[in-house]
């Protein structure tokens, strides 16, 4: 697989972007933050990154420009990858916003967490595996780090579920298009190879080491 | 449920991790990237970061050490000092803090925790409470670092943070604080009736503490002494809690 793309990192004012940045810095793959499709990179996968409400962010994409390409982006065969809120705006829609419709690149609805459980679910969670994804490391048992309070439903295409009241997607996929409803940047180690591989798999890999001076 | 959390605390002076008693005789324990990388290799769950000198001068010091720790750190982090307006926390978010704690600011103007919430979302905004024991209140609640008694008891303003937007408490007894005679359990078992998460803090000193605090309904346990003295090893701490069967990350 080719190794040459750049990262585009979407910057809508919709997430922690710094975090996401060191993450991806400490793993030496190639980034770059774009606010509108003009600082897309020629090619290489996107992220979606996310926090905040599902109207809210959608309407961000939508005013820079992003709303209506990223289905093209895919179409064409652009990999990409969604971050919490991210993941959740691939879907085709969400409790809450249900005037507003999801991207619908994976299928599958997005739904208010609870009841009888303390929302937001916030801290480490333990996710378990449902199958299996060339892109992704064994990541049954792994300890995730959450911060959400509405989640997509598990479906027939759901790598990893984690609980809270009730079980829900935590890594979700469909094509080139993924979804991750933890935080990797904010996961440990799990966290980080779960990006690694995830944009080795899309096409990204970390420079090869040098080879030793003999 | 989440795993319980065990958070290092880190008291930051002039962008230098320090260690005093009651903010005296300061000893410098290093860079806060430092001390995030040690603690991330550690296994902490995540940290909290208190600028014990806060001011408008050193607000861009401030804003540079964030940036670098959020760029270093693979676990989340709290900062707090000095946060008195939703421009403040905003400042710190976007250098890359996840939440930020807010104590004396809140309880002069307890609308900052709504304008909080409705600015970034409950979860990122924890309510620091210092709190001593008081025959009249039960538990009263203290200001500007412990020095300024209020007419509030804990339990008021703890279910008045809850209803005004906070995501998260963090609680320290400042009875125990700095005794290592562990937590005011009946002080916890007061407060994890809240239906937001609780930090216990003040008072660790042995395994056992943690336990009894976890136990207690605290969804996550605080301390800085013995976690920075080598003391306590997180991994230790970790073992012992998982061995008696409470859920932590390992």
């Amino acid at each position: 697989m080719s190794d040459t793309g750049i990262i585009t990192l979407i910057d809508y004012d919709a997430g922690n972007l710094a975090s996401l940045e060191g993450a991806l810095d400490r793993l030496q793959l190639p980034c770059q933050r774009a606010a509108t499709p003009d600082g897309l990179a020629p090619d290489g996968p996107v992220i979606l990154p996310g926090v905040g409400h599902f109207e809210a962010a959608q309407r961000s994409l939508r005013d820079r420009g992003w709303w209506r390409l990223l289905p093209t982006l895919v179409a064409e065969g652009r990999p990409l990858l969604g971050i919490c809120l991210g993941l959740q705006l691939l879907a085709e829609g969400s409790e809450e916003a249900p005037r507003a419709s999801g991207l619908g690149l994976i299928p599958g609805l997005v739904r208010r967490l609870g009841p009888g459980v303390k929302v937001p679910h916030m801290g480490w969670s333990r996710v378990s595996e449902h199958r299996m994804h060339p892109a992704l490391p064994d990541l049954h048992g792994a300890w995730l780090y959450f911060v959400h309070s509405y989640a997509l439903e598990p479906t027939v295409e759901t790598i990893c579920v984690a609980e809270h009241g009730r079980p829900f997607a935590a890594v979700q996929a469909r094509g080139l298009v993924l979804g991750f409803q933890a935080h990797p940047e904010k996961s440990g180690e799990a966290g980080l190879s779960m990006l690694k591989s995830t944009l080795a798999w899309m096409g990204v890999a970390a420079p090869a080491p040098e080879a030793p001076c003999n | 449920m989440p795993a319980k959390r065990i958070i290092p605390c880190l008291d930051v002076k002039q962008g230098r991790v320090v260690k005093g008693v009651q903010f005296k005789d300061l000893r410098d324990l290093g860079h806060p990237v430092q001390l995030a990388r040690r603690y991330d290799a550690e296994g902490a769950d995540e940290l909290v970061f208190l600028d014990i000198a806060a001011s408008i001068e050193n607000r861009g010091t401030r804003e540079t050490w964030v940036r670098e720790v959020a760029r270093e750190l693979s676990i989340p982090f709290t900062v707090g000092g000095g946060v008195s307006h939703v421009e403040d926390a905003r400042s710190l978010l976007r250098a890359g803090a996840d939440k930020v704690a807010v104590n004396t600011a809140a309880a002069l103007r307890p609308a900052l925790v709504r304008e909080l919430a409705d600015a970034f979302g409950r979860q990122c905004v924890v309510a620091a409470v210092d709190v001593k024991r008081d025959p009249a209140l039960g538990w009263r609640v203290y200001l500007k670092g412990g020095t300024e008694p209020t007419e509030r008891s804990v339990q008021d303003w703890l279910w008045e943070l809850s209803d005004l937007g906070a995501g998260e408490i963090l609680l320290t007894s400042m009875d125990r604080d700095g005794t290592g005679e562990g937590f005011d359990i009946p002080l916890l078992d007061l407060a994890s009736k809240l239906p937001i998460p609780l930090i216990a803090s003040g008072g660790a000193g042995r395994e056992i503490h943690f336990l009894e605090a976890l136990e207690h309904g605290a969804d996550a346990v605080l301390a800085a002494t013995l976690f920075h003295e080598g003391i306590l090893p997180i991994s230790q701490l970790k073992a012992y809690l998982a061995h008696n069967d409470l859920s932590v990350r390992i």
